[in-house]
This record gives C-alpha cells, sequence and structure tokens, in this order.
C-alpha cells in the first residue's frame, strides 16, 4: 500500500533532512519523491510505503506535523505526480 | 507553531559580539545555571561568560553537563541548558540530548563549530552536529550571522519547553561568536493553549460511567504538564485505582489508597492484573512504551481507551484509541473532573478487588540472610528521608529496586532514565538536581557498572561542595544483564562479571568525598544515618549478593499476565 504525502516545508539547515530522515526512521520507504519552489517554501511530495503492515502513514503524517517549519498539506492514495526534477 | 510577535530593539549600544549576544540572551531569559565543558570552538562564549549573571559549572564530561542539566531541568520544571565546544564536545553531549528527547525533557544545547567557511571541509573538530542530532532533537538551528542569536536563542526556549518539551540544539560557528553586530532584538512568544474539546471530555465520561472496571494508567506527560493536583483531584473523588510507569512514579502517592503500583516488566502484580482485567483505561500522558506494555497484542485485552495527551503523534501510535483528549493535560482532566464531580461511580467491587490484591501481593522485605538485602534498604532509605527525598537513578537492577521500593511524595523525587536507559544518568543527574533543590535530600543510587560510566562528576561534586548523597549497589557485575543472562541465555554469564572493581571508597576519598562501605544489613539503619547526616558530598558503598535478581519479571516478549516471581516468597505471593 503506497500513500502520497505533500508537504511544505522551510528552507532552513536540516530540513530537507529531517523530513527525509523522519519518514525512513519511522518505517517508511520513499519509492519517489519530488521537489519544488513554492515561495518562500519548498513543496515536497513523497511517494511512501510501510516497511511493514504496523506502519500507519496517518500517523506518519501526524510526526511530520510536529516538525518546526513542516507542514503536511494532504495524504491519499492517488497517483504520484511527477515534477519536472528532484532540485530546488 | 504561533508567531513570535518582534518586542522593539534594545536601546542602541556599542556593536557587540555574537558570543556576548548568546549570554545576555540567556540572562534575559532567567537562566541562571549552565553546565558545560570549554574548548576551541567556543571560547569566544566562554570568554563572554565572564563577570556574567550566569553560573557556569564545569562538569569533568560534556555528557555529564547535558545529563546534569536535564535533571535540572526535571526538578524545576524550567529549560536546563548545557554547552560544549565543537566536534567530539558536541559529539560527547549526545547520549545526553538523546536521554531528555526520549523522556520529553526541555534543554537548550549549545554546541560551537568552526567558522562557516571551513564547515564542510573536515577542518579540525569539526562535525556536522546538525546531521548527527536531527534524530533526537525536537528542533535544530545553525546560526549563520551574530544578529540572529538573540532570536534563535529565544525561539529555542518557546520550542523547547512548549508543546511536547524536548531538547533544542543551537550551533554557533566561531565567526557566528566573534562577528559584531548592533542589531538586539527580542522576541516574544505567546502561550500556546489548545482549547478543551469538551465534546471528547463527554465521551469520556460517558465511557468511565459505563465502565465496570476502569484503571488510571499514569505516564510522565502528567508532571511535564503540572496536572499532578488535578490528576490526584480525578484519582480522589472517582476512586478509580491507578497505575503508574517508571516515569511518573510520584505522580500520586506511592502510598496513597488505590494506588497499585508500577505497571510492566518490572511492575507489580497487583498493577498488572489489573490492567489485564481493566474494561477501561484512562490513560494521561502515557505513551503505551513496550517496558510497560509487554506485549502489545495482549495488553489489557478488554479495554477500550480514552487518552488524554498533547502530542497528537501519540494518538493510536500503538494501541487503538476509542476516545481521544488531544491538548493540555490539566485543563483536560480538570474538564473531567467538573463532569464527574458530585456523581459517585458504582465501581465498589472494582476498588476492593485491585486494592485488596495491591496488599495480598505487597512486597516483603524479610528475604533470609544477613547480607544487606537492596529492596530493603531502599525501602528504609526513602522513609527515613521522608517527602523532601529525591531519588536520581542509574540504570539496572538498583534503578527496578528504586522504582519498586522507595515512596514518592512527587513526581520530580524520581529521576531516572526511563525511555533511553542511560547508564551513568546517576551521579551528574544527582548533582543537577541538588543544585536545583540544595534543602532536598537528593540520593543518586547507583550500581557499579553504572558509576563507573561518570565517576569522574565527582571532581564536579567536591568543586562546588554540592551535598549530594551516593549509594553505590556493588554486587560485582552487570546485575540486569546478568540476570537476563541466568533467566534467558542458560546461565551463559557472558562479559559481565566486575569483581576487579576499584575501591570505591578509596576512589571518592582520593576525590576528597567522604565515603564508607556496609556489607551486613544490621549496619543498614546507622548507613543511611551517617549518609543523609554528612554535611556535604558522601557515599555509602553497599556490598550485595550477586546473584540477587530483579521481582517481579515479565519475560520479554511475553504478556504481563505472564509474571516470573521472586521464589523465595513462592506462596506467599
Amino acid at each position: 500500500m503506497t500513500d502520497t504525502l505533500q508537504i511544505h516545508i522551510d528552507r532552513a539547515d536540516g530540513s530537507l533532512q529531517r523530513l527525509i530522515g523522519l519518514v525512513e526512521r519511522r518505517g517508511f520507504h520513499i519509492d519517489a519523491m519530488s521537489l519544488s519552489d513554492e515561495g518562500a517554501m519548498r513543496r515536497v511530495q513523497l511517494q511512501v510505503r510501510g516497511r511493514d503492515a504496523g506502519r500507519c502513514t496517518e500517523n506518519l503524517g501526524r510526526q511530520i506535523d510536529k516538525l518546526i517549519g513542516a507542514t503536511r498539506v494532504g495524504c491519499a492514495p492517488a497517483p504520484f505526480a511527477y515534477r519536472d526534477s528532484v532540485a530546488a | 507553531m504561533t508567531a513570535a510577535t518582534a518586542l522593539k530593539p534594545a536601546p542602541a549600544a556599542a556593536p557587540r559580539s555574537g558570543a556576548r549576544l548568546l549570554v545576555s540572551t540567556l540572562e534575559r531569559l532567567g537562566v541562571d545555571v549552565v553546565f558545560g565543558y570549554p574548548g576551541g570552538a567556543i571560547m569566544p562564549v566562554y570568554d563572554a561568560l565572564t563577570g556574567s549573571g550566569l553560573k557556569h559549572i564545569l562538569v569533568r564530561h560534556e555528557q555529564g553537563a547535558a545529563f546534569a542539566a536535564d535533571a535540572w531541568a526535571r526538578a524545576t520544571g524550567k529549560v536546563g541548558v548545557c554547552m560544549a565546544t565543537s566536534g567530539p564536545g558536541a559529539t560527547n553531549l549526545i547520549t545526553g540530548i538523546a536521554n531528555a528527547m526520549m523522556d520529553s525533557v526541555p534543554m537548550v544545547c549549545i554546541t560551537g563549530n568552526v567558522a562557516t567557511h571551513l564547515m564542510g571541509t573536515d577542518a579540525f573538530q569539526e562535525i556536522d552536529i546538525l546531521g548527527v542530532t536531527l534524530p533526537i532533537v525536537k528542533h535544530s538551528w545553525v546560526v549563520r550571522d551574530p544578529a540572529d542569536v538573540p532570536a534563535v536563542i529565544e525561539e529555542a526556549f518557546h520550542v523547547a519547553r512548549s508543546g511536547r518539551p524536548g531538547p533544542v540544539l543551537v550551533d554557533l560557528p566561531k565567526d557566528v561568536q566573534v562577528g559584531l553586530t548592533s542589531e538586539d532584538f527580542g522576541f516574544h512568544y505567546p502561550n500556546e493553549t489548545t482549547p478543551v474539546d469538551h465534546a471528547a471530555i463527554a465521551e469520556a465520561e460517558q465511557l468511565i460511567r459505563a465502565a465496570e472496571r476502569p484503571l488510571i494508567y499514569i505516564g510522565g506527560g502528567v508532571k511535564i504538564a503540572g496536572a499532578v493536583q488535578a490528576l490526584r483531584d480525578f484519582a480522589g473523588q472517582t476512586g478509580i485505582p491507578s497505575v503508574s510507569t517508571l516515569n511518573a512514579l510520584g505522580s500520586v502517592r506511592t502510598d496513597a489508597p488505590g494506588f497499585l503500583g508500577m505497571l510492566g516488566m518490572h511492575g507489580t502484580k497487583a498493577a498488572n492484573e489489573a490492567v489485564q482485567e481493566s474494561d477501561l483505561l484512562i490513560v494521561f500522558g502515557a505513551r503505551f512504551d513496550d517496558r510497560a506494555t509487554g506485549k502489545l497484542n495482549e495488553f489489557a485485552p478488554h479495554a477500550k481507551v480514552v487518552h488524554f495527551d498533547i502530542d497528537p503523534a501519540e494518538i493510536g501510535k500503538l494501541r487503538a484509541v476509542h476516545v481521544p483528549v488531544i491538548g493540555d493535560l490539566t485543563a483536560g482532566i480538570e474538564a473531567l473532573n467538573a463532569r464527574v464531580a458530585g456523581a459517585p461511580l458504582s465501581i465498589e467491587p472494582w476498588i476492593v478487588r485491585s486494592t485488596s490484591n495491591a496488599r495480598r501481593n505487597a512486597f516483603r522485605y524479610d528475604a533470609p540472610g544477613e547480607g544487606v538485602y537492596a529492596p530493603a534498604l531502599l525501602n528504609e532509605l526513602s522513609r527515613t528521608a521522608g517527602d523532601s527525598f529525591v531519588a536520581a537513578c542509574d540504570v539496572g537492577q538498583h534503578q527496578m529496586w528504586v522504582a519498586q521500593h522507595c515512596e514518592f511524595s512527587r513526581p520530580e523525587a524520581h529521576l531516572t532514565s526511563g525511555g533511553l536507559g542511560a547508564m551513568g544518568y546517576g551521579l551528574p543527574a544527582g548533582l543537577g538536581a541538588k543544585m536545583a533543590d540544595p534543602e532536598a535530600h537528593v540520593v543518586t543510587v547507583s550500581g557499579d557498572g553504572s558509576f563507573m560510566m561518570n565517576i569522574q562528576e565527582l571532581a564536579t561534586l567536591r568543586r562546588y561542595g554540592v551535598a549530594l548523597k551516593i549509594v553505590l549497589l556493588d554486587n560485582s557485575s552487570l546485575g540486569l544483564v546478568r540476570q537476563w543472562q541466568e533467566l534467558f541465555f542458560a546461565e551463559n554469564y557472558s562479559e559481565v562479571d566486575l569483581s576487579d572493581n576499584p575501591d570505591f571508597v578509596a576512589v571518592a576519598q582520593a576525590f576528597g568525598i567522604e565515603a564508607f562501605m556496609i556489607d551486613r544489613r544490621d549496619q543498614v539503619t546507622d548507613g543511611i544515618a551517617r549518609l543523609l547526616a554528612a554535611p556535604g558530598p558522601c557515599l555509602m558503598h553497599v556490598l550485595i549478593d550477586p546473584r540477587e535478581n530483579v521481582w517481579p519479571l515479565v519475560p520479554p516478549g511475553k504478556s504481563n499476565a505472564e509474571m516470573m516471581h521472586d521464589t523465595r516468597f513462592e506462596g506467599d505471593m
């Protein structure tokens, strides 16, 4: 089961590393990722898949919501929308 | 998070360095004690400390600084502050940072770093400490402009103590410390309050009134939220029995009627049985840690769950929740209290059953033999010290004995490395706690393995004349590991023998600290009296039987219903 998370995140030191590290540490694989500018923020789209059946994407979303400078804007099993490339 | 409001800048002054701005900002925030250790990349900060209002405590290892700041924060409810230089100084803080993260302790850690133009070049004593600590901090910053120092430090304090508290890291490159700026903006962070969800409270009340066997499950969040009185009011007026996690001991007095003890791996039989029989768990600020729950899918199998927590990510993380109440615990429990007031519950049979089970299975202190029985010693120690007793535990068998056998009147009285289980916590934590509360009977209870991990902090005790008392329970081994090897690894005692320990009395005396040894049961009372009466720091070295184990015990991977007991008391338990 894969889900797509849309996240807005600031450009502070380590913010992207913080986000990706959190997702992997909480037991999810990242199958696809895109990154784009959105004003002062970056918009990150992550397609994630739990490492085992016990991993709940909604709970991952709540962990992301706790990150300072990050806002989760959505979580859906919708197809991943590819952007240009992983660049910011 | 709530947006900060800029205050007016301080009156125009001569340009000041980032280091001086750091010190003045800490002063402005009311910081009075900083634990740290200097080094090359943080020397401008140490230069600026001279003549400031900050009392700097020079520890002998940065890990001691982090643990002491952690315990200082737990004891005072304020934000603890520690600092270290770059590279090895910063990495030595890591265990202390992780410890604070696991137990939600507000702490600001300040590290020096090499100059910004050298960052990323593998310069001398350079480490990417922001990257290294990302998984174990609530948030972190690298300051790249001296003008940003006040704002970042104020935000760091706000983040550390708001919501679910935790440690934060501020990394200050050397050029930022020495760089000059005339800026000195302050920020004001309003207190964030989450409105009480009265609909959820009403649902919680319905479940409580419908329950026949409700049980209060107290977590460390109660103390953090300052919700102790609200919790005690709730337990008192409803009569609902309660159990506690390791970190929450003392939230209700351990001798209060209806308190069944700690739950989990080394919990009491009464607490674990009540959890298994309960039909409603009312969880206040706990996170369903595996040491508390045992085999998760057999934990409280008949219970619905009402979960009060400030952290939305804890809701449903490990256990499905029927009614979540997210937000400040004090406000939530007080709202619940208002609803249950004046209409008593009909749970008398459950109260009688669970409390009589607790009486029937109370710990016994009449183990055979003439040697010191550590549980009895600890029980006597806490009773002798009274309500001002504070235990700063290390990690191991002695830690579990303290949790099981000491009496606690308040949660600040029990300082322990709960989530991380970090050996070496006890001595620096005792230092921090005694500095925070000089009038209390603060006692570090340590084991011979744990004590050696930060033994250098005896020098810090001596330097500042901190009258910390130390009970060193010495079984010449890594006792808890040895116990597991005995029970679960066919008595293959691999690398747990510490029989070549140093003479701890001589070691303490070499540091200039009073010390004495006891090894017989009939010496315990006098030993405790001498320890507590000593005017300065004092160590009581206690030789105990290396074969002594911690009971009860839920074997790893088993349900809390499957407890192993001390066979010496078989038939009576």
